[in-house]
């Protein structure tokens, strides 16, 4: 791992073996964090996925199939996480691609001031900014009357739809979708574009054939970086959609917390682990089959 | 390069997701009380005038100090872990005078679950807890709690006997009874027909009138009570045909919900957007305090009977001031102190002579205090988290609520 650069194969010995041991010391406190905050909890919670729940709550071992039993009689909750978060991980590309892109490439002078306007909401607790959406989105003042207003409508309650959870999962991940976008597109080489331009592509064609797939890596990061922790989200569903939406966050806390029954909410826990696994597997195919056809093109 | 950076971008992404998972569910949880707690003027109190011990110029208005077993020398530090708002500042600021306690910690739990757990995940340095009364055989079964010697605490002769010798507790040796409520039914007069006086009345109107104006609190052990005792049966109850009655009952009103919620329910009704609610007395001591004076906002415990709640002073095993938690248990039933804090916080106090303290106007509270024919109905609840059917149902009926 540590040999890879070019310029170390023509190193003495010692050197070698000096910058190998300084590599080994400066990665461990990352190895430490990464084993003790993530691969351990994530064994925790497999162990725990085949016990059984102790007389007052909790967790006692022991080594049963139920809890998946249980889990698998009740996808509802794992699947209608799997349309939201799709849903979700879509509206955020619908709006954070052209953001990115108008940062990337049109933003000029006011580039830096426009992506600390991005940023500075997240300075401030996610929870308080979520409590806002519900005056947004509530009957109150809420855009929904509002807009309402001018049909002829009422009072009009957008809270506790889907769409209303919908819009919070998209403004609370777009900024994890518009980062890697505009890192993509900021690389891209513009002389592509007039190249395009030059060869008599329209706007759509340029777009379709040299800006999408030059953007495809951070559309792929992106998307998995709001998908997964979508598929936990627990907070905005709770909030904006009143109850009425049960997501596998609302799932996990009725078992963790009504049932105190562990080993089952550890089992539900499981699968939100595989759908992480499955993503990431096939972010790497993609991630190396990029790479093999960049070779092949460079032959 | 580019694959690397996005490698390492991803890697720190899994490693959030698990943390933030975690956290988002304690923030959920936490967030709202842990914003009152800090708002609220009880939370974490310390740096009183540290310097005058009691000794000096005992407070002439009691006579708690000589009740206190002088033997006992009394540490000057306590540490309280309990529900926000719950305890009067004015009464630990006395307590801290009156026995030279310099440091008086006050944590805040939201919820028992927060509590259990955080004891379960080996937490120590607490004195005093407040658990609600149902959770009290599980912490004993755990160890968690201390046996209390009660001829330390002589107040407890004020504790009424409704609240002695319960399932929890037959012997009355791990807790003391805190305060005590009731789970009913909020409305707002004018905007219903009738006020709702049985479960099964609530019931009609949740389906008629009140259909997308109702809230439930999301608190599974409240919402059985009102299918169960509508039926006739009691809350607790774990008989399978008895639970499947009542899962009818519930997916039947499901559909109709406006939401489920414990925390800003009583916001929704001050905005009219719901109407009914089944849940507890709190908001209108707050959101709906001024609706509660005109005489627009209620509540009502229904005719078949419903639950009560007791939460309870315990004190934790390894507590490390055990002389001043046993000063404080006695303190805080001393009648006047008592009263203070009925006058606080608004919840019902099991202690009859402290009565003679609380306002006039919050003692003729039914709301607070309930009447003696409605306390013959009452039920306290049991632990009933490990019957999967109930949870079964719960769960059916979260997925159902708003149709």
């Amino acid at each position: 791992m540590a040999a890879i650069a070019p310029g170390a194969r023509t190193e003495p010995a010692g050197g070698r073996l000096r910058s190998s041991l300084l590599t080994t010391v400066l990665l461990l406190p990352a190895a430490i964090w990464y084993v003790v905050l993530l691969v351990l909890p994530l064994l925790i919670v497999v162990v725990f996925s085949f016990g059984t729940r102790a007389k007052n709550g909790g967790y006692a071992p022991a080594f049963v199939l139920d809890n998946y039993a249980r889990a698998l009689s009740k996808p509802e909750p794992f699947i209608d996480s799997l349309w939201m978060s799709a849903a979700g991980t879509i509206g955020c590309l619908l709006v954070g691609l052209p953001i990115a892109y108008f940062l990337a490439t049109r933003a000029g002078r006011r580039k830096s001031l426009l992506i600390l306007l991005l940023v500075v909401p997240f300075w401030t607790s996610f929870l308080i900014r979520t409590y806002a959406w519900i005056l947004i989105l509530g009957p109150g003042v809420g855009v929904g009357t509002i807009i309402g207003s001018f049909f002829g409508q009422g009072r009009v309650d957008l809270l506790g739809t889907p769409f209303a959870v919908l819009i919070g999962l998209v403004y609370g991940y777009l900024p994890l979708m518009v980062f890697p976008l505009y890192v993509t597109l900021e690389r891209m080489d513009r002389t592509l574009v007039e190249a395009s331009k030059d060869l008599g592509a329209g706007r759509w064609a340029t777009f379709r054939q040299v800006t999408l797939p030059v953007a495809l890596p951070g559309l792929v990061t992106g998307s998995i970086l709001v998908f997964i922790p979508m598929m936990g989200e627990y907070v905005i569903p709770q909030l904006l959609g009143l109850g009425r939406t049960y997501l596998m966050g609302n799932a996990l806390v009725t078992d963790f917390l009504d049932a105190r029954n562990w080993p089952n909410g550890s089992a539900r826990a499981v699968f939100l682990i595989v759908i992480m696994l499955v993503t990431i597997t096939l972010y790497l195919w993609f991630v190396n089959r990029g790479r093999r056809t960049r070779e092949v093109s460079v032959l | 390069m580019a694959e690397r950076d996005l490698d390492d971008v991803l890697r720190r992404m899994s490693q959030t997701k698990v943390n933030r998972r975690g956290f988002l569910a304690a923030a959920g949880l936490t967030g709202t009380a842990a914003a009152l707690a800090a708002c609220s003027p009880s939370g974490t109190s310390t740096a009183a005038p540290s310097t005058a011990p009691a000794s000096a110029a005992p407070a002439p208005s009691t006579a708690v100090v000589e009740t206190a077993a002088p033997s006992f020398e009394i540490e000057k530090e306590l540490f309280m872990y309990n529900w926000a708002a719950y305890v009067s500042p004015d009464n630990m600021d006395k307590f801290k005078a009156e026995f030279g306690v310099e440091t008086f910690t006050y944590d805040v739990y939201d919820n028992n679950e927060v509590l259990i757990a955080k004891l379960q995940g080996g937490a120590s340095g607490y004195d005093i807890a407040a658990p609600t009364a149902e959770y009290v055989p599980g912490m004993v079964d755990e160890g968690f709690l201390q046996k209390l010697d009660l001829s330390r605490i002589p107040n407890l002769e004020y504790i009424n006997k409704t609240f002695k010798g319960l399932w929890w507790d037959p012997t009355d040796e791990y807790q003391v009874p805190k305060d005590y409520g009731t789970t009913g039914i909020l409305y707002m007069k004018s905007l219903i027909s009738k006020i709702p006086q049985s479960w099964k009345e609530f019931y009609d109107m949740v389906k008629g009138e009140a259909s997308g104006k109702t809230v439930f609190v999301d608190s599974m052990g409240d919402v059985f009570v009102f299918p169960l005792k509508m039926l006739g049966y009691s809350l607790n109850s774990v008989e399978k045909s008895e639970l499947e009655e009542a899962r009818k009952i519930l997916l039947d009103v499901a559909p109709h919900l406006y939401a489920l919620d414990s925390n800003v329910y009583g916001q929704y009704m001050k905005d009219k957007t719901t109407v009914l609610t089944l849940g507890w007395t709190g908001p209108l001591g707050q959101e709906l305090k001024d609706e509660k004076a005109a005489g627009e906002a209620g509540y009502v415990t229904p005719s078949e009977g419903t639950l009560f709640w007791l939460d309870t002073w315990v004190m934790l095993a390894d507590a490390p001031h055990p002389n001043a938690a046993y000063a404080w248990l006695n303190f805080i039933q001393e009648p006047e102190i008592q009263g203070v804090e009925t006058n606080y916080n608004l919840y019902a106090t099991p202690n009859d002579k402290a009565k003679e303290f609380v306002d006039p106007a919050i003692l003729a509270d039914t709301a607070v205090f309930p009447p003696d024919d409605v306390i013959a109905e009452l039920e306290g609840a049991k632990d009933t988290s490990g019957n999967n059917q109930r949870i079964d149902i719960w769960e059916e009926f979260k997925q159902a609520v708003g149709g």
